[in-house]
């Protein structure tokens, strides 16, 4: 497996668009300076600006649609130039083969996350908009790591989607689709959505105030979620991949 | 264990209700080269592509190693090396880069067989043109580095040497003989091009529509090849009554208005043309003549040569 992994990483070189994707991790903490009108503010609570700065749209839009045009760049690549059937009779184990591409998301969200942080971190104490704080930025560190691993694995769906397709079309549509959903149905109810049953566990210790949200937060439905929709795309790439082959 | 590498029996695929492999029963000898021929369509690939585990079959048997290749993969699959239809590689990776990752999967143990395998084919180790820079010919030749980095005992290759230009082939071709008869490996080739595979092959298969019409050795295949004396007459009626009258054969055939083929080669030309002068039929021409695989192959399929 660890080899595969490696070798996941090996066909990203001179891959720019990937590496130029992860510049949108610095889009929030920036727009919150300006769209939320904490430039020129001194002693902002350091939650209430990591919110906007590196939870908020960071988090629920921008990471999974970057997360899902990534799950399609790396499944169609394989079918477009036709790599797939080389790999088989080397032979990689089309599981083997799945998880390894959920490894470089995985690696790659954790990444985007951290970005986020130091972009927050930087947007953030420089300007004297909040303070500097070892514990607030350890928080944010530990969030933006923990979330990126979350979010990959909130994502594998659409990964599923992206591998047993042969096409760009449908995964690239789902991921806008399956992004919005979460942002719609937390409201609603955030438990049927992978995206949206990321807010218990990112609330879980009420570090945050100022949400108001109608619903409980509990951390076994969220994961049972989670459970329910990865496990689903397992299975079903497993069955459409075995077909393929 | 049988002296058969891949062995099929009533090896069957359909789509729909289109069969495009019908009860094929192929045998490929240990260390020999066997050469696939057929038309473009015809359904080699699709037959590779069963051999390899790569698509269902819809009936029928395939044995790999002398047993079903279904679930052991992982033990069958690093002793073959092959090329199906156009090789796919990484379009932002060099040569040298592609390889290294499937030399990597494979778990190569020879530090340098990525290097050997780009030599053998006539590659440069660690250039930096990129593989969607390659030419049609280089990725050809690099699909061939990547079916044999691994040294495997077989190697199933699909048309390697489409795209290659005349020097590109006949040095594919030599490699190929190469491998086959000083390392052993067993080949299993095809191809259209009807006289790569003449000069490659130890046994032949030829397939047309999905089916395997004939399946020999190339040296039984040179002794089936009729024989014949190609004559060329000016009056074929009266030439055809000479040879029924005086020298007692009907083992002959009219191929145009000029033109027979006398299929009794142990007749004496000498007299026989002697016996069509006398008789005022003029002799344009006289020769004995070997039928050539296309030939051959125009018989058995019933149709148009190939190329």
């Amino acid at each position: 497996m660890l080899r595969l992994i490696q070798t996941e990483f090996l066909k990203l070189r001179r891959r720019k668009l990937i590496w130029i994707m992860l510049l949108a991790a610095l889009m929030m903490p920036f727009l919150a300076l300006l769209y939320f009108k904490y430039l020129g503010k001194t002693d902002v609570d350091p939650m209430e600006f990591y919110r906007w700065a590196a939870f908020g749209f960071t988090v629920f839009i921008i990471l999974p649609v970057v997360l899902g045009i990534l799950c399609t760049m790396l499944m169609y690549e394989e079918t477009r130039y036709d790599t797939a059937k080389q790999l088989w009779i080397v032979p990689v184990s089309q599981m083997g083969y799945f998880f390894s591409k959920f490894f470089v998301v995985l690696i790659y969200a954790v990444t985007f996350m951290l970005i986020t942080a130091a972009a927050t971190v930087l947007c953030g104490v420089p300007t004297g908009i909040i303070g500097f704080n070892w514990s607030s930025i350890l928080f944010l560190l530990e969030r933006c790591m923990e979330l990126g691993g979350i979010i990959s694995f909130a994502m594998l769906p659409i990964l599923a989607v992206a591998a047993c397709t042969k096409g760009y079309i449908l995964p690239a549509c789902l991921t806008i689709v399956y992004a919005f959903a979460g942002f719609i149905l937390t409201p609603v109810n955030m438990y049927l959505h992978p995206l949206s049953s990321m807010l218990p566990i990112l609330l879980r210790n009420k570090e945050m105030q100022g949400l108001t949200l109608t619903q409980d937060f509990r951390i076994l439905p969220a994961v049972l979620c989670f459970c329910v929709w990865d496990l689903a795309a397992v299975a079903f790439v497993n069955v459409v991949l075995s077909r393929r082959k | 264990m049988s002296d058969f590498l891949i062995e099929t029996r009533q090896l069957t695929k359909n789509y729909g209700d289109q069969t495009v492999v019908d009860s094929v029963n192929l045998h490929v000898k240990k260390g020999r080269i066997y050469g696939l021929l057929g038309r473009n369509g015809a359904g080699k690939t699709t037959i590779m592509k069963m051999i390899l585990g790569l698509t269902p079959i819809t009936s029928g048997e395939v044995k790999v190693f002398g047993r079903n290749i279904k679930g052991r993969e992982k033990k069958v699959y690093p002793r073959i090396g092959a090329i199906i239809e156009t090789p796919g590689f990484y379009p932002n990776l060099t040569g040298s880069e592609n390889l290294e990752i499937f030399a990597k999967l494979r778990g190569t143990a020879a530090p340098n067989a990525v290097k050997r395998a780009m030599d053998v084919v006539g590659l440069p180790y660690k250039d930096k043109k990129l593989f969607g820079k390659y030419s049609m010919g280089m990725k050809q030749r690099l699909g061939i580095a990547n079916a044999i980095l691994h040294d495997p005992e077989l190697l199933i290759l699909d048309e390697p040497t489409n795209g290659l230009d005349p020097i590109g082939i006949a040095e594919v071709r030599n490699f190929i003989l190469d491998l086959s008869k000083q390392e052993g490996k067993t080949i299993l080739i095809s191809s259209h091009i009807l006289s790569e595979i003449a000069l490659l092959a130890d046994d032949i298969g030829i397939i047309d529509h999905g089916v395997l019409l004939e399946e020999s050795s190339m040296r039984e295949l040179e002794k089936k090849n009729s024989r014949y004396i190609l004559l060329q007459v000016s009056d074929i009626p009266k030439a055809s009554l000479i040879l029924e009258r005086q020298f007692h054969t009907q083992d002959y055939s009219v191929s145009d208005n000029h033109t027979l083929r006398i299929y009794d080669t142990s007749l004496n030309m000498a007299a026989v043309n002697k016996a069509l002068m006398m008789e005022d039929v003029a002799v344009i021409s006289s020769q004995l003549c070997n039928d050539t695989l296309e030939d051959y192959f125009k018989k058995i399929t019933g149709g148009e040569g190939i190329a």
